[in-house]
C-alpha cells in the first residue's frame, strides 16, 4: 500500500482531481463554480495522461545538438494541449451561457434559478 | 442587492497601471516569442496565443474596459480570428493543390519550407486564439454590465 | 481521389470563419453563405459516396505521414452513408431557417460548423481525432440550442453543455487507457495491437467501459439522456431539427466505429459479458424511453424521449454483432434521422401556423393545417415501423439479426418498444384528427385560408417522400454496404 503511494502518486492525485470536480459539479449550487469542477475535472484526465509519458531519467523531448539518450514522450504532451484548447472553449461558452442566465434570472444559484422558473 | 445592479468592474489604481504599463510589452513580445518558436522547441500557437491574450485582460484590468475596446475594435478581433482560420485552411488546401495531401508541408519544397510551413500554421493558431479569447473577454464584459431584463 | 476527404471538413469550416468575417461587413450575407457551403457539402458527400460504393474503402493520410504516426482519414460504406445524411439534412434544414427567425451570422458560423464537425467525425481514422470533432459538434450544438435568446435555452445549453462535456472526458479517459495498453492511436493499428494486448486485461476492459460510457452520454442514452428533453424542446424549431437529426447519429455512428473497427467482434467474442451488458442497457433505453414518451404533455419533449428509445434500438443492433443487425442498425440510424428531422420540421410549422405545441392544444388540428398535420402523422406512423417506410425495414432487420443471435429479448423489446411508440403517437393522431377542440383555447396565429405550402412545410413533405424512398429502396442498400460488412467482420 505504502508502495503504490510512493510510486503511483500521479494516479493518485488524477482520481483525487477526478473526483474533486464531479463533487464541485453536483454538489456546489453555483452555476459558476460548476464549470470550475468541471474544469479540476478535465484537468485531472489531463494529468493522467500527460504522466503517462514519463521516461525516468529521459530528456526533454527537443532535438538538438547535444540532445541524446531515451526521450520523455512528447504525443501526450500535443494530445493534452489539444484536448486544454477544446476545454477553454468550453469554459468560454459555458460562461457565455451563465451571463445569459444572469441576465435573464439575477441569480447564480441553480435553486433559486428552478424558484423562480417554477414561479413564472 | 436588488436596487442598483450595475457593477463597476473597474477600480482605478495608480500601482497597477504603472506596474501593467511597464510589463505589458514585455509580455506581448514574450507572447509573439512563443508563437514563434512552435515548430523547434518548446512553444506553439496556442500557448503564445493565450499569452498575448492575457496581456489584453491585463491591460483592461488596469485601465478599464472603455479604452481597452476603443483600442482594439471589434473588427480587429473578427479579422484576426478569421484570418487565421483562413491562413491555416491554405496553408492545407495549397499543399493540395500542388499534388500532395492535406497540409503536406514537403510538397513546398524543401525541409525549410516544411519548417516555415509550420510557423506559418502556428502564428495563424496564435492570431485565432488570441482573437478568440479577447473576444470572448469583452462579450462577458459587455454582457456582465447590464442590470437584469435591460438587455440590449 | 481521396482529396474529397480532408476537403469534406476544411470547407464547411473556411465557410463558417468566411461567415465571421464577411458578416462584419454585409450582415445580411450569413445565409447565402451557409447556402454555398452546405451546397458544396453534398456535392462532396455525393463524390465520396459514388467512390466508396463503387472502388471500397479510401484513406487519406494527413500531412503525407503514414499510420500510424500520422492523422488518417477513412471513408468506407458506413461512413458515407452518414456523411451523406449529415450534408443532405444539413443543407435541407437550411431552407427552414430562412426568413422566420432572424439570426445573425454567428447562427449560420455555429451551423457550419456544426456540419464540419459532424463531417470530422464521420471522416477520422483516429481516435483522438475522433474526440477532438466530437467536441467541435458539441461546441456548435451547444452554441446553436442557446440560441433562441431565452433563458430557458440558455439553461438547456448549459446543461447539454456540462452533461456532454462529462461524457466526452470519459471517452477522452478511455482513449487514454487504451493510449497506454498499446502506444499507438490510429484505429486500424488499434485494432490489432488491441488484441496482442489482451481483450481480457483490465486496462482493455476499462478503456471499452469508459469510451461505451462516454458516447452514451452524448447519444442520449437512458439513464445518461437528461439533458436532451430540456434541449430539443426549447432550442429554436429549425435547431431541434437539426441537432435531432444529426448530432446524435454521428455519437451513434462513432460507437459503432469504435466497436467494428477497434475493439472487433472478437473482442465480443473474448468477453461476452461486454456484449450482454451493452445489449441489455440498450434495451432498457428503448423500453424506458418508450414509456417516458407516453407521459409527456409537449410535444417536442416526446419526440426528444422517442429519440432516447430509437438509438437505444440502435446501439442495441450494433452490439449484437451480427450482420444482419448490422445493416438493420445502420438502415434504422440513417432512416431515424430523416424521420426524426422530419418530425420536428413538421411539429415547427404547427406551432407556427396554430401555436400548438401540447398534446393538448393539438386537438382538432387537421382542419386548421391539413398538410401539417398529414406529414406529422405519417412520419409517426414510419417511425412506428408501418411498412413500406425505412422504421420497418430497420426494426426488421434488427429483429432478424437478434433472433439470429438467440437474443430472443431483443426481440421482445422491439414489440413492446413498437407497441409503445404507437400509443405515444396514436395518442396525437387522434388527438389531431378525432379530437374536440378545447373551447377558448385556440391561439390566433395564421390565416385560416386555404392551405399553402411554405418552404417549412415542404421540407417536411420531403421528408415523408424520402422516408417511402428509403424504404423501398432499402435492399438496394444493403447491397451497397455488402463489401463493409464483410471488411468489419472479417478483422
Amino acid at each position: 500500500m505504502i508502495d503504490l503511494i510512493l510510486t503511483r502518486y500521479h494516479y493518485i492525485a488524477a482520481i483525487l482531481l477526478l473526483a474533486i470536480g464531479l463533487y464541485m459539479l453536483i454538489a456546489i449550487k453555483n452555476l459558476v463554480a460548476k464549470v470550475i469542477g468541471l474544469n479540476i475535472f478535465q484537468t485531472g484526465i489531463f494529468l493522467f495522461f500527460i504522466t503517462t509519458g514519463m521516461v525516468t531519467g529521459g530528456a526533454p523531448p527537443l532535438l538538438g545538438p547535444h540532445a541524446e539518450g531515451p526521450f520523455v514522450s512528447p504525443l501526450p504532451h500535443v494530445l493534452i494541449l489539444t484536448a486544454i484548447v477544446v476545454g477553454v472553449s468550453l469554459t468560454a461558452v459555458a460562461l457565455t451561457l451563465i451571463v445569459r442566465i444572469y441576465a435573464e434570472y439575477g441569480s447564480l444559484r441553480e435553486d433559486i434559478i428552478r424558484e423562480v422558473r417554477a414561479n413564472e | 442587492m436588488s436596487a442598483d445592479r450595475r457593477l463597476r468592474p473597474y477600480v482605478e489604481s495608480n500601482v497597477i497601471m504603472t506596474v501593467v504599463r511597464i510589463l505589458s510589452p514585455f509580455v506581448l513580445t514574450y507572447g509573439l516569442f512563443v508563437m514563434f518558436h512552435g515548430a523547434e522547441s518548446a512553444g506553439g500557437g496556442f500557448q503564445g496565443g493565450a499569452i498575448v491574450a492575457a496581456m489584453v485582460i491585463m491591460l483592461a484590468f488596469a485601465y478599464g474596459m472603455e479604452p481597452t475596446r476603443q483600442w482594439l475594435s471589434n473588427r480587429l478581433i473578427v479579422l484576426l480570428m478569421g484570418g487565421g482560420v483562413l491562413t491555416f485552411a491554405g496553408v492545407g488546401l495549397g499543399a493540395m493543390v500542388l499534388g500532395g495531401d492535406f497540409l503536406e508541408y514537403l510538397e513546398y519544397g524543401s525541409v525549410t519550407a516544411s519548417k516555415y510551413g509550420i510557423e506559418l500554421v502556428e502564428l495563424s493558431i496564435g492570431g485565432i486564439v488570441s482573437a478568440a479569447l479577447t473576444g470572448l473577454f469583452f462579450a462577458i464584459v459587455h454582457g456582465f454590465e447590464f442590470k437584469r431584463g435591460e438587455e440590449e | 481521389m481521396s482529396e474529397l476527404l480532408p476537403l469534406a471538413i476544411v470547407l464547411p469550416i473556411v465557410a463558417s470563419a468566411a461567415a465571421v468575417i464577411v458578416g462584419r461587413v454585409r450582415e445580411e450575407s450569413g445565409w447565402y453563405l451557409a447556402l454555398i457551403g452546405t451546397a458544396v457539402q453534398v456535392v462532396l458527400a455525393i463524390g465520396i459516396a459514388t467512390q466508396v460504393f463503387g472502388d471500397g474503402r479510401i484513406t487519406h493520410h494527413l500531412a503525407g505521414f503514414p499510420p500510424p504516426q500520422g492523422i488518417q482519414l477513412v471513408a468506407d460504406g458506413l461512413s458515407a452513408a452518414v456523411l451523406s445524411v449529415v450534408a443532405v439534412v444539413g443543407f435541407v434544414v437550411l431552407g427552414y431557417t430562412r426568413g422566420s427567425e432572424t439570426h445573425r451570422t454567428a447562427f449560420y458560423a455555429g451551423y457550419l460548423l456544426l456540419v464540419g464537425g459532424l463531417a470530422g467525425v464521420t471522416l477520422t481514422g483516429d481516435l483522438f481525432n475522433m474526440y477532438v470533432f466530437l467536441e467541435i459538434t458539441g461546441l456548435a450544438a451547444y452554441a446553436l440550442v442557446a440560441s433562441a435568446n431565452t433563458g430557458r435555452s440558455a439553461l438547456a445549453g448549459l446543461r447539454y453543455l456540462i452533461i456532454g462535456t462529462i461524457g466526452a472526458s470519459l471517452f477522452l479517459l478511455g482513449v487514454g487507457y487504451a493510449f497506454v495498453a498499446t502506444g499507438t492511436l490510429n484505429m486500424m493499428d488499434l485494432s490489432a495491437e488491441l488484441a496482442a494486448a489482451g481483450y481480457r486485461s483490465r486496462l482493455v476492459l476499462a478503456s471499452f467501459a469508459l469510451i461505451v460510457t462516454g458516447l452514451a452520454i452524448k447519444i442520449a442514452l437512458f439513464p445518461v439522456h437528461t439533458w436532451q428533453p430540456e434541449a430539443y424542446a426549447s432550442a429554436p424549431d429549425s435547431v431541434s431539427t437539426l441537432i435531432s437529426a444529426l448530432v446524435s447519429t454521428a455519437a451513434a455512428y462513432a460507437i459503432a466505429r469504435i466497436l467494428y473497427s477497434v475493439y472487433t467482434v472478437e473482442f465480443f467474442t473474448a468477453v461476452p459479458t461486454a456484449q450482454d451488458l451493452l445489449v441489455y442497457a440498450a434495451a432498457l433505453s428503448v423500453l424506458a424511453g418508450s414509456v417516458l414518451a407516453v407521459l409527456q404533455s409537449e410535444i417536442k419533449r416526446m419526440l426528444a424521449y422517442s429519440s432516447v428509445s430509437q438509438f437505444g434500438l440502435v446501439v442495441a443492433a450494433f452490439a449484437l454483432a451480427n450482420q444482419t443487425a448490422f445493416l438493420g442498425g445502420t438502415i434504422h440510424l440513417v432512416g431515424h434521422a430523416v424521420m426524426k428531422g422530419g418530425l420536428f420540421a413538421a411539429a415547427g410549422v404547427i406551432a407556427i401556423r396554430t401555436g400548438a405545441r401540447t398534446v393538448d392544444e393539438y386537438a382538432d388540428l387537421a382542419a386548421e393545417a391539413p398538410i401539417a398535420t398529414g406529414t406529422f402523422a405519417v412520419l409517426g406512423l414510419a417511425l412506428v415501423g408501418v411498412p413500406p417506410a425505412v422504421g420497418f425495414v430497420g426494426k426488421w432487420y434488427i429483429a432478424l439479426g437478434a433472433v439470429a443471435e438467440g437474443v430472443w429479448i431483443i426481440a421482445a423489446v422491439i414489440l413492446l418498444s413498437t407497441l409503445l411508440t404507437l400509443a405515444y403517437f396514436a395518442r396525437v393522431i387522434e388527438r389531431m384528427y378525432f379530437g374536440m377542440d378545447v373551447p377558448g383555447e385556440t391561439a390566433a396565429v395564421a390565416d385560416g385560408g386555404r392551405p399553402t405550402i411554405s418552404p417549412k412545410l415542404a421540407i417536411a413533405v420531403a421528408a415523408v417522400v424520402a422516408v417511402i424512398v428509403m424504404g423501398l429502396g432499402a435492399t438496394w442498400f444493403a447491397s451497397l454496404l455488402e463489401p463493409t460488412m464483410e471488411f468489419l467482420f472479417g478483422l
